[in-house]
């Protein structure tokens, strides 16, 4: 056949195409007319007039031949992916170990950005499960929900309850206004048993609570308004969906279920949709009492009519044209007007002027989870993007390793007569079969790893109540992560493999692609680059993961001031069985005598709020002689101690005396103060011997100074505290009782015989805890051990990396330059000095990626400084150790390529080339 | 054979096509050159339709279309049968003297014995 032209394709082409057929046609039509006689006009006119509709004929061929060629292109792409696909499976049957290797660091890499992001978007990010959470209004301190305040003061962080039955929900821009307590501990009995493991999480509501955040019944019906008027009267319970089906087997006839709730019979209503847990984020709620229920359900301390009882949390329901800040500044302003009315002097109406009451948007919920750990997850979040980063510089050494070995294999493919688009396609199939896998992979990676991080969290055995499901933002997130790593890790080696020079690749093979000089340091530039940055992002990661250690370290075994090992914490929920006042110290002098004639006891008290029990007292004082400069200097955290405190506790006595039996009721008030107190009010002078006034009209005498320590936390700094004797009670009766107890062996083996002493003392006392202090404390910094543990997770897989892609390239490097080592061993060189030829090529590109890494890890531990305690974040120590682990990690990678270079034997390496 | 209005009936030319590309390519002037030579004149009234039927018949699959030159040197578009064109020309020339057969039996008969 004659030499053809390429077909064209496009509309214009099309038509071209047509046009010249038909024109052929009538020419030579015409010139066969001519040849037979006619004159050319004539023979023109007479092809035309044998054609017959020129224009109909040209359409209609114009239209089946864009026809035609959509088909075709459609036929011949899905034929060109097929092929792709069957080519890259292939590739990865041929080469299985760095398919792997690529497919596990990709699951690895997304499933640990999956899973942190799936935490950050429960805690920070996702919107409550209700009607249009946008409008929701939150006022009071999210923080604040796991206290219950008392306060002679007014506050604008909590409510009582007077103050929300008196607020003007459409005064304030809000169609609806409801308010949330926490409760105290409760009991639910069905058929008289109660078969609770824990203590079901409840929260006290107003009965339009659920109207509006706009949450239906699963079954049943949720509370309605008027409720709340009958206080007292409302016996109706709503249980969670969780709840039903923990508890009741999911059975539907629990809705009109009596049952035993703290000993008054409540009815149960409603089952709430599965998937609402109450508006608190972090901890799920089981059952919800009418707010009017308080009294009845603890009627030792009822609290509805007490304006002192700051307990509530309000949430309103923006009104449509109501703006935030229209209603923040109207419910702060009704809330302070309702304070102002409620003061009971003076000097509280003028304290109310200065308060802030805090309203903020209330879409994502309350939580006191979001703000513990806010920081911790950016930043792991940032730790764990940066391992991304890390993978994806190993994965696209590793593929660009690949495209280097298959030069041959293109460059054949080129010349044959493949397009370089199609190569470049070819190799972005392969980029993204690999990423698919990963991305799949990742997602069930992430499942486990976000179970994991909730039971880390959570500190103790339980996970930590958060709703992590892939959600689509979560599955959007990976989606763009794998993508990102397709570009970043595909587009990288395709292009640099289109770039192959067909004659220069099949004559060379290969060095085309990896550069013509001679010296390692040109060869595989790319390559090499990506190492040097791996190891720069891993030292980052390396150091914040020792910095956090060094951090958790100084935590765990830094000075409390207690006797840390030796101590155990009792919780005795004493005044549900009337234990109050003078029976209630009675109670704790006499389990302190029984608990002291225990074996294995060294020493015993008892105090009000514990040591990492979680409570707190704040009172007003008056030192004489000293200058209130801040509203502070008159105030401070006390807590009301029994005898011996000092010495059972470990703490040390710095001056003075500790407690004794003699401190007792019809004594003259005696108190002991913290170091930080003395020296805030006293400076350098002893305090012994003077009165200070304690509260609004109680006075004491100090009688000791002891040293400061760690009783609620081990993160922050030392507060003023003082000591008041449980027994003399100046400041009121202690309303709850801890017990301390000193042991001299290990405490865990005495948790047994303690329960067995307070059973002794009344069966029927409930025990609400009895822990070690050391386990306490362990608990309390769950957030700085999960941050530590998953950084250390991270750097040493950014660490295994970086040491995988330093082993590829120098193995590369070493198998490139088998000749010139041949040549080398040829000619006598050393082993030693072969093999230090190759480690030091190595360690160059270390060298490279740590004086790059160096100061980006001095900015980056400056972001994390908050987190770090008695650490400074360019602790020596830990760079040293860091830089060490790094080093040795880099020269392990390279050992086994400079091992392999000495052996290479010299005929061998001279035929390679 | 002719249509109502006394053109070709289309499944005919497509058969005429087919055949007429059965010795090689050829470009489209020398396809209606053969038909209106084997037939006499008889068949293609209009050369304009031969053009939609090559077409048609590319778009199925049946003949494949390459540019090359003409004998005078100019350029043309020719065409081929393909594989599937080719076992279409086999089926219609089956069918075509199948038909024809019946009918010609049907017209040559003398007298109808119902039974």
């Amino acid at each position: 056949m004659r030499p053809t032209i390429r077909t064209r394709f496009g509309r214009r082409s099309i038509a071209t195409d047509v046009d010249d057929e038909l024109a052929f046609h009538l020419d030579m039509r015409t010139r066969h007319l001519i040849d037979a006689g006619l004159d050319p006009a004539r023979a023109r006119a007479e092809a035309h007039r044998r054609f017959g509709d020129l224009g109909e004929v040209r359409d209609s061929c114009m239209t089946l031949d864009e026809g035609r060629i959509r088909t075709m292109n459609r036929v011949s792409f899905l034929q060109d992916f097929r092929q792709d696909l069957t080519w890259a499976a292939r590739v990865f049957r041929r080469t299985p170990m760095v398919s792997g290797v690529v497919i596990a660091t990709l699951a690895l890499g997304i499933g640990a950005n999956t899973a942190i992001f799936g935490l950050v978007n429960a805690v920070l990010l996702r919107e409550l499960p209700v009607r249009a959470p946008d409008e929701l209004v939150i006022a009071g301190d999210p923080t604040r929900t796991s206290s219950m305040g008392f306060d002679s003061n007014p506050r604008g962080d909590l409510f009582n309850f007077t103050t929300y039955r008196q607020l003007d929900a459409t005064a304030v821009g809000l169609s609806g206004l409801a308010a949330t307590g926490r409760t105290e501990r409760l009991d639910l009995r069905i058929d008289g048993v109660n078969r609770d493991q824990a203590p079901p999480r409840g929260r006290m509501v107003s009965a339009n609570y659920f109207q509006v955040l706009g949450v239906g019944a699963f079954l049943g019906r949720t509370f309605i308004p008027g409720d709340e008027d009958m206080v007292g009267g409302a016996p109706v319970l709503t249980i969670s969906h969780g709840y039903w089906l923990r508890r009741f087997g999911g059975d539907s006839s629990v809705i009109g279920r009596d049952v035993l709730l703290n000993d008054a019979k409540f009815t149960i209503i409603g089952v709430t949709p599965p998937g609402f847990r109450g508006e608190i984020v972090g901890q799920e709620i089981e059952l919800w009492v009418p707010l009017a229920m308080q009294g009845v359900l603890w009627p030792n301390t009822p609290v509805l009519d007490d304006t002192q009882a700051y307990w509530l949390l309000l949430l309103g329901r923006r009104l449509p044209g109501a703006s935030l800040e229209q209603v923040r500044s109207a419910l702060a302003e009704g809330v302070r007007g309702l304070l102002t009315t409620q003061a009971a002097t003076p000097a509280q109406a003028a304290q109310v002027r200065d308060l802030t009451v805090e309203v903020s948007a209330g879409a994502r919920g309350l939580s006191r989870v979001r703000s513990t750990y806010r920081a911790p997850l950016l930043i792991l979040m940032a730790g764990v993007a940066l391992l991304l980063l890390i993978i994806c510089a190993n994965v696209a050494n590793i593929l660009l390793a690949r495209a280097v070995a298959r030069t041959r294999e293109m460059s054949v493919r080129l010349a044959i007569g493949a397009g370089r688009g199609r190569l470049i396609r070819q190799l972005l199939t392969e980029s993204f079969l690999l990423s698919l896998l990963g991305a799949g992979a990742g997602l069930v990676v992430s499942r486990w790893m976000s179970r994991m991080l909730l039971v880390m969290a959570a500190g103790g055995g339980s996970e930590l109540p958060l709703d992590t499901t892939i959600g689509l933002p979560a599955l959007a997130f990976t989606m763009v992560l794998s993508l990102t790593a397709v570009v970043v890790f595909g587009v990288t080696p395709a292009l640099r493999a289109s770039r192959v020079v067909v004659a220069t690749a099949m004559r060379a093979s290969g060095k085309a692609l990896t550069g013509a000089g001679s010296g390692m340091g040109q060869r595989n530039p790319l390559g090499r680059l990506l190492i040097a940055g791996q190891v720069a992002l891993s030292l980052i990661l390396v150091v914040g993961a020792t910095l956090l250690v060094r951090s958790l370290q100084h935590l765990q075994q830094g000075d409390t001031g207690l006797a840390r090992e030796q101590l155990v914490i009792v919780d005795v929920d004493a005044t549900a069985r009337g234990y109050t006042e003078t029976r209630l110290t009675a109670l704790a002098v006499s389990l302190r005598a029984r608990l002291l004639g225990m074996p294995g006891v060294t020493g015993a008290s008892f105090t009000e709020n514990g040591i990492f029990t979680g409570t707190e007292s704040i009172s007003n004082l008056a030192v004489p002689g000293f200058e209130m400069r801040e509203r502070t200097d008159s105030l401070s955290y006390y807590d009301q101690v029994g005898p011996a405190f000092v010495a059972a506790t470990g703490a040390r006595l710095r001056r003075g005396r500790d407690f004794n039996e003699q401190d007792a009721e019809g004594t003259s008030p005696v108190v002991l103060l913290n170091e930080s107190f003395a020296r805030h009010y006293f400076k350098d002078q002893s305090p012994i011997g003077t009165t200070i006034r304690l509260g609004d009209s109680a006075s004491a005498e100090v009688v000791g100074v002891v040293a400061d320590v760690k009783d609620h936390s081990l993160t922050g700094s030392a507060r003023k505290r003082f000591y008041v004797s449980y027994l003399q009670h100046p400041l009121g009766y202690a309303g709850l009782l801890r017990l301390v107890i000193r042991t001299s062996g290990d405490p865990a083996l005495l948790i047994q015989p303690i329960r067995a002493a307070i059973a002794a003392e009344n069966a029927d006392l409930p025990i609400r805890s009895v822990d070690p202090l050391a386990r306490l404390m362990r608990q309390s910094i769950a957030e700085e051990r999960l941050l530590a543990n998953l950084a250390i997770v991270f750097a040493g897989t950014a660490l295994l990396l970086a040491a995988i892609g330093l082993y590829g390239v120098m193995s590369y490097a070493v198998s490139r330059r088998s000749g010139e080592i041949g040549l080398r061993v040829a000619l006598g060189a050393q082993r030693a000095t072969l093999v230090a030829m190759v480690l030091r090529d190595a360690l160059v590109l270390v060298a490279i990626g740590i004086t790059v890494g160096v100061p980006l890890t001095l900015g980056a531990s400056r972001i994390i400084r908050n987190q770090l305690h008695g650490v400074a974040p360019t602790d020596p120590v830990a760079f040293g150790v860091a830089l060490a682990v790094l080093a040795l990690g880099a020269l392990l990678a390279a050992l086994v390529p400079a091992i392999r270079a000495s052996r290479v034997a010299p005929v061998v390496a001279l035929r390679a080339e | 054979m002719l249509d109502p209005e006394g053109g070709l009936v289309r499944g005919t030319l497509d058969v005429l096509i087919l055949k007429a590309l059965s010795w090689g390519p050829r470009h489209g002037y020398a396809v209606a050159e053969w038909i209106r030579t084997v037939t006499d004149e008889q068949l293609l009234v209009e050369e304009g339709p031969l053009y939609t039927a090559l077409h048609r018949l590319e778009k199925r699959g049946w003949l494949v279309a390459e540019w090359g030159y003409s004998d005078n040197n100019r350029k043309a578009k020719y065409y081929q049968l393909s594989r599937s064109g080719r076992q279409q020309l086999k089926a219609e020339i089956t069918g075509w003297e199948r038909y024809a057969g019946a009918v010609t039996k049907a017209l040559a008969a003398v007298r109808s014995s119902p039974a």
